[in-house]
């Protein structure tokens, strides 16, 4: 089916570009990243922790992001995504329960730009449906 | 040995997931290791996008790191205890004056009359993840202290570096 071709690849040529540039821009600045995760107030993750998920997170992004764009590894790469996507919106939920009032950090850590939860969340919807067509390419597909 | 395809499919996605995962976070890792041991070894590490003193007219505390607070210590800033007073007699920075951001309707006026406005303020808490800090600053800017700054490393940051802590009533 060609329309059903079409739409694989653009889903996941730009849920690729999406996380390719999330993560390059906050490995640009790990710790204003770091920042950003601290904002979310998780119990668990100490101030070190925090340092820890702000240096790995954004190269998980930045690889899987690279292979859909690629085009290797495409199946394992949208799983990874897909599953990074719900745990954000696990992290923002609870942001909107316990009525924080921070930047995202989706993006650009401490930058100007300020993204709210309810906005992360609508758009991490659309991510996730980018991943999910991406994981369930088409069949005519082998991979 | 009947063999399962969907099965053996789908444990290899989700190895090759976890692959990707765990190599990515290496390189990660790896990439900033400087930084982490920094982090690990209790030095302060300061954002390259913080530029403090940019002059712009907007009441927000400063960031300062540890090397700046004994600095600044070596002036007259004073140092402030934004955590609850249980945390603040269990240990605290040498010289620290408490003034726990909970309570800080009931102790602001009393405060307000033994600290002038312009003496400089640093102001911490238990490190990266407490928010009271930056929440007391805010406060104390709003009430026209002038020169207030944040030591976001806090207490843990502070001991990490093998610097003294302080015990009990001050």
């Amino acid at each position: 089916m060609r329309f059903d071709r079409i739409l694989f690849q653009v889903c996941r040529l730009t849920l690729g570009g999406i996380f390719l540039y999330a993560g390059l821009i906050k490995a640009w600045d790990v710790v204003a990243f770091a920042g950003s995760v601290a904002n979310y107030q998780i119990p668990f993750l100490t101030y070190q922790l925090n340092y820890l998920v702000a240096a790995s997170l954004p190269y998980i992004e930045m690889s899987a992001g690279l292979l859909l764009l690629i085009n290797r590894q495409v199946r394992p790469a949208a799983l990874l995504l897909g599953v990074l996507d719900l745990i954000f919106m696990v992290a923002l939920v609870s942001v909107l329960i316990r009525g924080l009032d921070i930047d995202c950090g989706c993006f650009r850590p401490g930058g100007e730009g300020h993204t709210t939860a309810q906005a992360a969340l609508l758009r991490d919807v659309g991510i996730l449906a980018l991943a999910a067509v991406s994981f369930f390419q088409p069949s005519w597909k082998k991979s | 040995m009947n063999r399962v395809p969907w099965k053996s499919g789908l444990w290899r996605l989700v190895r090759n997931a976890a692959l990707i995962a765990i190599l990515a976070s290496a390189l990660g890792l790896a990439l900033h290791s400087r930084l982490l041991w920094k982090v690990f070894t209790g030095r302060a590490v300061v954002s390259s996008q913080t530029s403090p003193g940019t002059g712009i007219e907007v009441a927000l505390p400063l960031p300062v790191e540890l090397e700046e607070v004994r600095e600044l210590l070596g002036g007259d800033a004073l140092l402030i205890d934004a955590r609850s007073r249980d945390a603040y007699l269990e240990g605290h920075l040498p010289g620290a004056r408490s003034l726990p951001r909970e309570h800080i309707d009931e102790q602001l006026d009393a405060f307000r009359g033994q600290v002038p406005p312009d003496r400089p303020l640093i102001i911490y808490c238990s490190g990266y993840g407490c928010p009271d800090s930056f929440v007391l600053a805010e406060h104390l800017l709003a009430v026209g202290y002038r020169d207030v700054r944040v030591y976001e490393g806090g207490l843990p940051e502070w001991s990490n570096a093998g610097l003294p802590v302080e015990r009990g009533q001050r």
